[in-house]
């Protein structure tokens, strides 16, 4: 949506085909990560402390440069030389940059129009004098950063990486696009395109379920080709919840949401005030959290406690020297911090919510939603979307589906797929097919399909979804009726609508959920939602004649890119078809 | 389930056309997306592309 009508960014440094060694980078605020595509396999690279998930923060101690978690501990003792949430930063105003993160780290400044930090990044002389402070942009902080991601890249590859796929937020501006560029370039990477997050996500969901579907023939039915899809990204810092058509593989954004309330750095903050309390309460009232090194301690240690509990029931926090060199250990369960941090999850669950109405449509249109992001480990949040969602999607989570992706993967995964694709183009074939021209068509407004006759009466069946980009072709199989003879098929488009059947109260109230709380909402009688078709236009009406009893009718749609509709219906194995167009 | 009645040349009748779509951008991203390009740039459709 947000690249709408831009091109992509140029990176300046090219290689030949031949020359490349390509990989996928999710550049995050807080964490990055990288990935490789061998073969048709992905591997998402650790990097030399052994981190998938490295955190995107560069330090300076005595002129050595640390990056990802050891520079992430160095937030505690040397917050000064530390550069973090940066990435947000990158080819923006210094005004309308939101610092609030930097806080605990090296502060942004502006030197000249750009965003800059000082920070002494130089070893000290020999005679101890300490080393003057530099100040450095944020440009230059995200190529050392790059360069470190892709200098792990190429230890692990034992070549060098010369390119790669990069995903950015869809929001990202046309100028913040450019920075990424600008300081990959700097970095001597080459950018081969640029994608969305989303697209990322998507992107890795495809390839996986297309890999399942090859493996099991019998899984059409459920690996359906076309299909509404929610991803819900939820991050440290922000939280982009995108409602995507998605049809044979390719995905049509519809809506996208934004947030940067209800996100991970949230979550860690309910636990921060939580045990800084209950440290206040046995400690004469001292609060750890007005000290800027303790409140670094128990942040770091926060979201250590945060991670224990999405797999674990418990999870324990402990900091040697909080604050006034008192030590400070506690446990606390799974049910104590979910409902601490229920308005978090409850944001979230709204932020989903407004996107599908945004989108125009009702939850119960969605097939699928994904979980994203460092957040969605969450087991909580994958229970409240399985409640949202009534059960009508599948909710794909670690929680719900143990064989799904790791969530904290997915964007990296999806952005090796796809320079795994394209590292074989040439910049300029890369530019073309990614251009406007290319990405925009048509797309259906309304689902097109059968009304056929059976025992309950008329039945319409889509073949094609609404917003599918055209051309499309889809095909089904019908049963005749029982009967045979001559059949009238009538071709019409149909929207989806929902019937409310209000059911009286359950019998069986006393619900197995785990949720034992009590809730009075449960009190009401259910409604049960379904989804039901409605006939919109009959484009056409055909005869099928001699139709043998007990048959199955093929019957397909393809629609052009000029919007023309063709149509045929045959008789699998018989002699009854008919073909036309309109 | 045909009417008797119902008749129409070469036993199909045309009521409509589609109603009007939208345009809207696809990502750019994936292995269907790049055939749909490759089609789009060397203007050729399905069953043109299925053949090479």
């Amino acid at each position: 949506m947000a690249s709408e009508g831009t091109t992509a960014p140029r990176s300046a440094s090219k290689y030949a085909p031949e020359e490349r060694t390509a990989i996928g980078i999710a550049f995050g605020n807080t964490n990055s990560s990288i990935a490789f595509t061998f073969d048709d396999r992905v591997e998402v690279i650790a990097n030399e402390d052994g981190d998938r998930q490295i955190p995107t923060i560069l330090s300076y101690i005595d002129g050595e440069e640390y990056y990802g978690t050891q520079a992430k501990s160095f937030l505690v003792r040397n917050s000064k030389n530390t550069v973090a949430y940066f990435k947000d930063l990158l080819g923006r105003d210094f005004a309308s940059i939101d610092p609030s993160y930097c806080h605990a780290s090296a502060h942004p400044q502006e030197t000249n129009g750009e965003v800059t930090f000082t920070i002494i990044d130089k070893a000290s002389s020999e005679d101890g004098e300490a080393a003057a402070p530099s100040t450095v942009s944020v440009h230059d902080i995200a190529t050392r950063y790059l360069k470190r991601l892709v200098g792990s890249a190429s230890d692990y590859l034992g070549r060098k990486v010369t390119s790669a796929v990069i995903s950015v937020p869809s929001n990202f501006s046309d100028a913040q696009r450019q920075a990424i560029v600008k300081a990959a370039d700097a970095a001597e990477l080459e950018i081969l395109q640029m994608i969305t997050d989303s697209a990322a996500i998507a992107a890795a969901y495809a390839a996986r379920i297309d890999s399942e579907t090859a493996a099991n023939e019998d899984a059409t039915a459920e690996h359906k080709k076309d299909k509404i899809v929610v991803i819900a990204d939820i991050g440290g810092t922000r939280t982009d919840a995108t409602v995507i058509s998605s049809s044979a593989g390719m995905a049509t954004v519809l809506t996208a949401v934004h947030d940067y309330e209800f996100v991970g750095a949230a979550l860690d903050k309910v636990l921060i005030d939580h045990f800084a309390k209950e440290f206040a309460k046995k400690n004469k009232g001292i609060d750890p959290r007005e000290n800027a090194r303790s409140l670094a301690k128990l942040r770091l240690e926060a979201e250590a406690t945060k991670k224990a509990l999405s797999l674990g029931s418990n999870g324990s926090f402990s900091v040697e020297s909080l604050a006034d060199g008192i030590d400070y250990t506690a446990t606390i369960n799974r049910f104590r911090y979910e409902t601490l941090a229920r308005p978090v999850f409850d944001g979230i669950n709204r932020l989903v919510e407004s996107a599908v109405t945004k989108a125009g449509l009702d939850l119960i249109d969605v097939d699928v939603v994904l979980l994203s992001g460092g957040t969605a480990h969450t087991p909580r949040i994958a229970d409240s979307m399985r409640t949202l969602f009534n059960d009508t999607a599948t909710i794909v989570a670690p929680s719900t589906i143990p064989a799904a992706t790791n969530p904290s993967e997915l964007q990296a995964r999806g952005a090796a797929l796809q320079a795994n694709l394209v590292r074989d183009f040439d910049a300029e074939e890369i530019e073309q097919s990614a251009h406007p021209m290319v990405s925009t068509v048509q797309h259906t407004s309304l689902a097109v399909g059968v009304i056929a006759q059976s025992a309950a009466g008329e039945v319409f069946t889509p073949i094609i979804a609404a917003e599918s980009a055209v051309p499309v072709r889809r095909a089904i199989l019908l049963p005749a009726p029982k009967d045979g003879g001559d059949i009238l098929l009538r071709f019409a488009e149909g929207s989806t609508h929902v019937n409310t059947v209000v059911k009286a109260k359950a019998a069986k109230s006393d619900d197995d959920s785990d949720d034992s709380d009590v809730d009075s909402e449960d009190e009401e009688d259910e409604e049960e939602r379904s989804k039901g078709w409605k006939v919109q236009n009959v484009l056409a009406e055909a005869a099928l004649r001699g139709v043998k009893k007990g048959a199955k009718i093929e019957v397909a749609i393809s629609i052009r890119a000029d919007m023309g509709v063709s149509f045929t219906a045959r008789e699998v194995g018989g002699k009854a078809a008919i073909r036309g167009s309109l | 389930s045909l009417s008797a009645d119902w008749a129409a040349e070469g036993d199909i009748k045309r009521i409509k056309t589609l109603s009007a779509g939208a345009h809207r951008s696809l990502e750019p991203v994936g292995p269907q997306y790049l055939a749909h390009a490759r089609r789009m740039r060397h203007n050729r459709t399905f069953s043109e592309d299925d053949r090479i």
